[in-house]
């Protein structure tokens, strides 16, 4: 069964249509990339998807239950995690404090978690490995909201993890990253593609990042799918290629 | 200062030589050691800077509330200036039961928790949705319906006049009494017990995993709710525990001053306790103590000077906001962090 | 029976009129600039005392004229000095910034004029009955609601028909978005509050009138106004004057049966709409 069924999904805003009938199916396992010009509708498919919208129009299933209306918090519980555009951290507390706090929440709030030392032993351990993870042990013990922003992405991003998400939705990790950055963002999630078996949605501008992590590939360009295929088919796609010489991407 | 983790490494040797002094963060246990030995002596030490042992009670009475304020302003981030609220009715329940129903102190401190705590539940219930601006005006509205309502219902509460003609009882224990009605000494130390159960309650919860999530939802709700934490609730639920404790306030308030009137619910009682944990670092767990401090302290003494001390304090409002907004724990917590 | 009810409800129609009058300032400041002017009733007070000490020299329709305008300078002066700082801040600094600057002004009014009220003169023509059968439509009380009527009005006009209006309520839209079109925002925000200001002394020189002029006259009355935004909704100036409205009625309608709850009450309203309609009555969907 797929992981996630986007059926005909749409939004609108009054008069503004900003996605118009989209549809979308993931695998497990998969690494699906959503590219398109700039006012696509891009960020508005992820926000119906994880949540922070509700459909006009359309159903979203994911692992078989149809959480179409559900409240973001309630995805969450059910395996969906994603990153922001705009990173979205504690800013004022550090690294391993941010991540502590995902991996707490994700195991629960049982009073065992609380009162026992095995079970703050095993918080500790996850939130170092995933520090290791995100590249962050030497960054571990600053705010937050000093460090450089591939840094906070890596932060968030490694946060989304902690939650053992079925499903990552990443919302342009490299966005406003320099070419070092870049590089280490996607050697990330291209790690947790190929070695943790992530199944993971991402939104990117960069196309270097697209045609190297992507599976496939789908192309949505004024609310609409344009295109959708593996990354041999869209370069060659005729459509694609006016979409984004008619509109700089 | 609450702090979630250890830091991988504190005030480690550098290059054989220890950091010079002012770049060692203050260990937070030697901090609150500090803070409990200095409060464990207070009766001794105050006469010699010219206070006296009830000034020392009030002092803690204040802390205690405006801990309890910061509980849910500091560390939630939620922007509540209403808790006169649950501090006066904290007082009047307190006041009330030992005047009419059961003349014992333990009882009517009881009684003054449940009732403070009780409208806590039902206000934040009411509010827990809306935030900001909105948020605090309607804290501040809701708190004045209660006092209207000591206000006007005068044949119970003593209306304007407060409620006179009761007195906190002595503590039987069976096999001792403590006359807290005349030893100032006694009393002192029985609020600095009530004061620690508060306060190391609210620590211990703030250590916790739920404080941890409180902390988050101040720092970013969107972040925390897109973690899974169910933001509304978790709100609700600072707001009660912060209603609590001001409500034991409250009560040790009416016990200390044999009276209580409409004062103490006054929405001006409100805006004293958040400009003291302002004013001592929101950002601190004892941050408002040292507020409490300065402005008891304060008020006290502009008050003996001059009729118009309500000017003062105004001013003092006024100059807090403009220069100290981090408080007095937080510049020197910025001076002292590497 | 009915006199009563009838005397009441007008007498709350009245006094809502006034509360909408001051809560319309409250509102303006607060939708543009997102600060909750706690000084608002010592605006009140400070436009009252003003024209008090103007009508020994220019009678009362001089100072009704005159009084708010210098309540308004007094007001930008204040903006321009101390809260114009606090703009980009946690909206807990600019509280607490004006609730000094409440007791600041109420000590004040008190060190200069005392406790005690003041005698307000208001011409004599004004005070009488219109009409022998319906003794509580004094002139001054009709006066009153006409003036707050033609307030209302001409600040409809202005938000609507002049320049400034136009930004200021693209302003509480969107201001970032106003800055970046070259409207200059800091000198809009100024006049905002100016205007806010205004209709708080408007209101005072009014009240003054009705209530008597002493110092708690401005703590007294921004309970009501707090009420009102809160009840009419966030962000609707219609929606103000409907609350105005709707808990001065509640308010009179309560003073025949329970007197005692007549303050309250509009709490009580308050808490019903709060648990119905959580964005007040005429509120705008997500402001807060």
């Amino acid at each position: 069964m797929s992981l996630l069924q986007v059926e005909n999904v749409s939004k609108k805003f009054g008069d503004l249509v900003a996605v118009d009938g989209v549809s979308m199916t993931v695998e497990p396992g998969e690494l699906r990339a959503v590219i398109g010009p700039n006012g696509a509708g891009k960020t508005t498919f992820f926000n119906l998807i994880s949540g922070f919208l509700t459909p006009s129009s359309g159903r979203i299933v994911f692992d078989g239950e149809d959480v179409t209306k559900m409240l973001p918090a309630r995805r969450v519980w059910r395996g969906m995690a994603r990153t922001f555009q705009i990173t979205e951290v504690f800013p004022e507390l550090t690294a391993r404090e941010n991540l502590r706090i995902a991996v707490e929440v994700a195991s629960g709030y049982r009073l065992k978690t609380w009162l026992s030392r095995d079970a703050d032993g095993e918080v500790r351990a996850r939130v170092t490995d995933l520090l290791e993870m995100g590249g962050l042990a030497d960054e571990a013990d600053r705010l937050v909201g000093e460090l450089s922003h591939g840094d906070q992405r890596a932060t968030e991003i490694m946060m989304a993890l902690a939650l053992k998400p079925r499903l990552l939705l990443l919302d342009e990790p490299t966005a406003g990253m320099g070419d070092q950055e870049t590089y280490n963002i996607t050697q990330l999630i291209r790690k947790l593609h190929h070695d943790k078996n992530q199944t993971i949605v991402l939104i990117e501008h960069d196309m270097r990042v697209v045609f190297h992590l992507a599976d496939r590939i789908m192309v949505l360009a004024e609310g609409a799918m344009l295109a959708e295929g593996t990354a041999d088919e869209i370069a060659k796609n005729e459509a694609v290629q006016a979409a984004y010489l008619g509109k700089a991407a | 200062m609450v702090r979630l983790d250890k830091p991988a490494a504190e005030a480690a040797p550098v290059n054989g030589r220890m950091p010079p002094l002012s770049t060692i963060r203050l260990d937070k246990r030697a901090a609150d050691a500090l803070v409990w030995l200095l409060l464990l002596t207070a009766p001794f030490w105050m006469q010699w800077i010219g206070g006296y042992t009830e000034l020392g009670s009030r002092v803690l009475v204040m802390a205690l509330a405006a801990m309890a304020l910061n509980f849910l302003l500091g560390f939630t981030g939620v922007l509540s200036f209403g808790h006169a609220a649950y501090f006066g009715l904290g007082a009047y329940g307190c006041a009330m039961t030992i005047k009419y129903l059961v003349p014992s102190t333990p009882v009517g401190i009881v009684v003054g928790i449940i009732v403070g705590t009780a409208a806590a539940m039902i206000i934040g219930a009411l509010i827990v949705k809306l935030r900001g601006v909105y948020f605090a005006m309607v804290t501040i509205a809701f708190g004045q319906v209660f006092y209207f309502i000591t206000f006007r219902w005068n044949n119970v509460t003593g209306g304007d006049d407060g409620l006179t003609d009761w007195h906190r009882m002595p503590l039987d224990f069976g096999f001792a009494k403590l006359d807290i009605l005349h030893n100032a000494e006694a009393f002192y130390y029985v609020i600095l017990f009530c004061f620690a159960v508060s306060v190391g309650i609210m620590a211990l919860l703030l250590r916790s995993p739920f404080g941890r999530t409180l902390l988050a939802i101040r720092e970013n709700e969107r972040r925390a709710r897109f973690l899974g934490i169910p933001v509304d609730r978790h709100i609700w639920l600072s707001f009660v525990i912060s209603g609590a404790f001001a409500s034991v306030a409250g009560t040790l308030y009416a016990l200390l001053n044999n009276f209580v009137d409409p004062r103490a619910l006054f929405w001006g009682q409100s805006g004293n306790f958040v400009i003291m944990a302002v004013l001592g670092g929101m950002r601190s767990f004892w941050g408002p103590l040292v507020g409490a401090v300065i402005f008891v302290v304060l008020q006290d003494y502009v008050s003996s000077q001059t009729e118009n001390w309500e000017s003062f304090i105004g001013l003092f409002f006024v100059l807090v906001v403009l220069f100290f907004p981090r408080g007095v724990l937080g510049i020197i917590r910025r001076r002292t962090a590497p | 029976m009915t006199q009563l009810i009838l005397f009441n409800v007008f007498n709350g129609l009245i006094v809502g009129a006034f509360y909408a009058l001051m809560a319309l300032g409250l509102s303006l400041i607060l939708n543009l600039s997102g600060v909750i002017n706690f000084a608002h009733g010592g605006f009140l007070a400070i436009g009252g005392y003003i024209a008090y000490v103007l009508i020994p020299y220019i009678g009362f329709w001089g100072a009704l004229l005159v009084a708010p305008f210098l309540t308004a300078f007094i007001g930008l002066l204040v903006e321009r000095v101390l809260i114009r700082r606090l703009y980009g801040r946690d909206p807990l600094y600019s509280l607490l910034l004006t609730f000094g600057l409440a007791y600041i002004i109420e000590d004040g009014t008190r060190f200069i004029w005392g406790a005690q009220s003041v005698p307000y003169q208001v011409p004599d023509w004004l005070m009488q009955p219109l009409s022998a059968d319906y003794f509580f439509l004094t002139g001054y009380r009709v006066f009153m609601v006409l003036l707050v009527g033609v307030a209302v009005a001409a600040l409809f006009l202005i938000l609507t028909r002049t320049r400034l209006g136009l930004r200021i309520r693209a302003g509480t839209l969107d201001l970032e978005t106003v800055s970046v079109l070259g409207v200059n925002v800091r000198l809009l925000r100024n006049l905002n509050f100016g205007l806010g200001i205004y209709l708080a002394g408007l209101a005072g020189v009014l009240a003054a009138g009705m209530l008597g002029l002493q110092p708690v006259i401005g703590f007294s009355l921004i309970m009501p106004s707090f009420v009102t935004i809160i009840v009419g909704g966030l962000g609707s100036l219609p929606g103000t004057l409907l609350g105005g409205l709707l808990i001065g009625v509640t308010s009179g309608v309560t003073t025949v049966f329970f007197p005692s709850a007549s303050e309250a009450v509009i709490y009580i309203l308050m808490g019903v709409v709060l648990l119905v309609r959580p964005r007040g009555l005429l509120g705008e969907e997500g402001r807060f």
